[in-house]
This record gives structure tokens, C-alpha cells and sequence, in this order.
């Protein structure tokens, strides 16, 4: 099965306001294997999950999350923030076998 | 993805709200009881939190009651409390007592989320108590539980 482990989308609403509490949404495609269980060829899949992830607006780390592998499949987070200034907001995704992943998305004001 | 249905979620649940209404003042700030709450469960709590008490209130919960489909199941957490630099929601901890990781997911926030708000989808292994926990930043710890049916195994 060709899935690219990694790949992510982060989401804000269009037409940003300076000072507007905003949703956020990211999610990264990923296995989230528990590691609990085994292929059908009866191969034990080994534990694969994302367990850190950080969230920095501009300069600043905004949210910082612990995950462990009961998280869905390619996991989907949504959040608030205050969009007070014009600045990108950057994911990482960290997994147990360190990869690392990461988007971001500019968050400008209307004029 | 549902940021629209979440606000339709929050609305329909706006009735049910206000008849629970009454009973979750008569019970804001009463310490949670934890007579029913397993002994493997409360041990990550003493973890997590120590002897610190957790208090009932100022966290909304909504996950179904009901999940067909037990490796995704949306859980939303929310609170009222202030989200200013004097005091703010620290942390949002999510707990499932049945699963094989109980202290499931833990999401730290700042003051500069501006509303203390999570949605995410979790997998259930099984019927199980769904807990939300939510960690000031000056230490005080509100939470709050609801059941969830799990019809189909999630954690394959």
C-alpha cells in the first residue's frame, strides 16, 4: 500500500482578523501502530506512533502535545488560538523511531 | 473536516445542556469521587497528579455514547476557565480507563491559545469511562467522565 507517512495538512479559516480566536486544525498521515498487533501473514507489526508533537507561532512554542499509539490512524488535532500578530505557525510531529514531520501555514490578517 | 459540525454538535446539545444544568451547579467544585474508579486508574492519577484533589466542573466532555467504530472515536474537550497570563489551562488530559495506554493523550497549552478547546479521535480497545482532566497553571485540577460503548474493537 503506497501511504506517504508524513504527509500533513494544517488548516485556518480564511479572512484572519488581528485578535480573532481561530481553529486550528492539522493532522499528519501515520500508521499509529500499537504495536499490539500482527499483519495478516501472522508478522507482528511493530509499535509505530507519533508521541511529541509542538506547535510554534512565530518565535513561541504555543502547545506542545503527548501522544501515545491510541491516537487514530493519521491523527487529526483541532484547537483554538489568538491570531495576534502575522506569523507562521509551524507543526512538528515527532514518532518512537525518530521521524520527524512537520508544517506550516502563514497566518495573515485581512486587510 | 468538522469545525461546522462541532458548532451544530454544540448547539443540539444546548437543550440537554441546560436540563443538566441545575445538577452541575449543585455539583461545581464537589471533589469527584472516586469510590468507582479502578484501582489501575487511579494509580496513573496519583502519577500524574499526586494527592492533588480533582474537582468537578468548568470541563465539558463530548464523545458518543455509542461508537460503531471503535478506532475512531471523536472526543472534544472544553473548558471555561480563563485563557489570560495570570491563570490559564496548563494541560487537557485525556484518559481511557479500558485502554492499554489509560493516560492517553496530554495537550499543554499558553495563554496565547486564547480558548481552552481540543478536539481530536481516539481508539477504544473497549466500553470503557472516556475522562477529561483539565490542569490549571496555578495547580488546581477540574475533570469530568462519560461512558462509551465500544461495538467494534478499535485498537487494531
Amino acid at each position: 500500500m503506497s501511504r506517504e507517512i508524513g504527509a500533513a495538512r494544517v488548516l485556518v479559516p480564511a479572512g484572519i482578523r488581528r485578535g480573532d480566536v481561530i481553529d486550528v486544525r492539522a493532522l499528519v498521515e501515520h500508521p499509529m501502530h500499537t504495536g499490539l498487533f500482527r499483519d495478516p501473514e501472522g508478522h507482528p507489526i511493530a509499535a509505530h506512533f507519533i508521541n511529541d508533537v509542538s506547535v510554534t507561532y512565530g518565535d513561541h512554542e504555543v502547545a506542545h502535545f503527548v501522544w501515545t499509539s491510541g491516537l487514530s490512524r493519521d491523527p487529526f488535532v483541532e484547537f483554538s488560538l489568538r491570531a495576534d500578530r502575522e506569523a507562521e505557525l509551524r507543526f512538528i510531529w515527532k514518532d518512537n523511531r525518530d521521524g520527524v514531520f512537520q508544517q506550516s501555514v502563514d497566518i495573515r490578517f485581512v486587510a | 473536516m468538522s469545525g461546522f459540525s462541532r458548532r451544530s454538535l454544540l448547539h443540539a446539545s444546548g437543550l440537554a445542556f441546560l436540563a443538566l444544568a441545575a445538577r452541575r451547579l449543585a455539583a461545581l467544585g464537589r471533589p469527584l469521587r472516586f469510590d468507582g474508579v479502578p484501582w489501575k486508574v487511579q494509580q496513573v492519577l496519583k502519577q500524574l497528579f499526586g494527592e492533588r484533589e480533582i474537582r468537578e466542573g468548568h470541563v465539558q466532555l463530548d464523545v458518543p455514547t455509542v461508537a460503531a467504530d471503535g478506532r475512531v472515536v471523536p472526543v472534544m474537550v472544553e473548558s471555561d476557565l480563563p485563557m489570560s497570563g495570570a491563570s490559564f489551562v496548563r494541560a487537557v488530559h485525556v484518559l481511557v480507563d479500558n485502554n492499554p495506554d489509560i493516560h492517553l493523550a496530554e495537550f499543554r497549552f499558553t495563554p496565547e491559545i486564547g480558548q481552552a478547546f481540543v478536539s481530536t479521535r481516539i481508539k477504544m480497545r473497549m466500553t470503557s469511562p472516556v475522562r477529561a482532566i483539565v490542569e490549571t497553571s496555578d495547580g488546581a485540577l477540574w475533570g469530568t467522565a462519560a461512558d462509551v460503548r465500544v461495538t467494534v474493537n478499535g485498537c487494531g
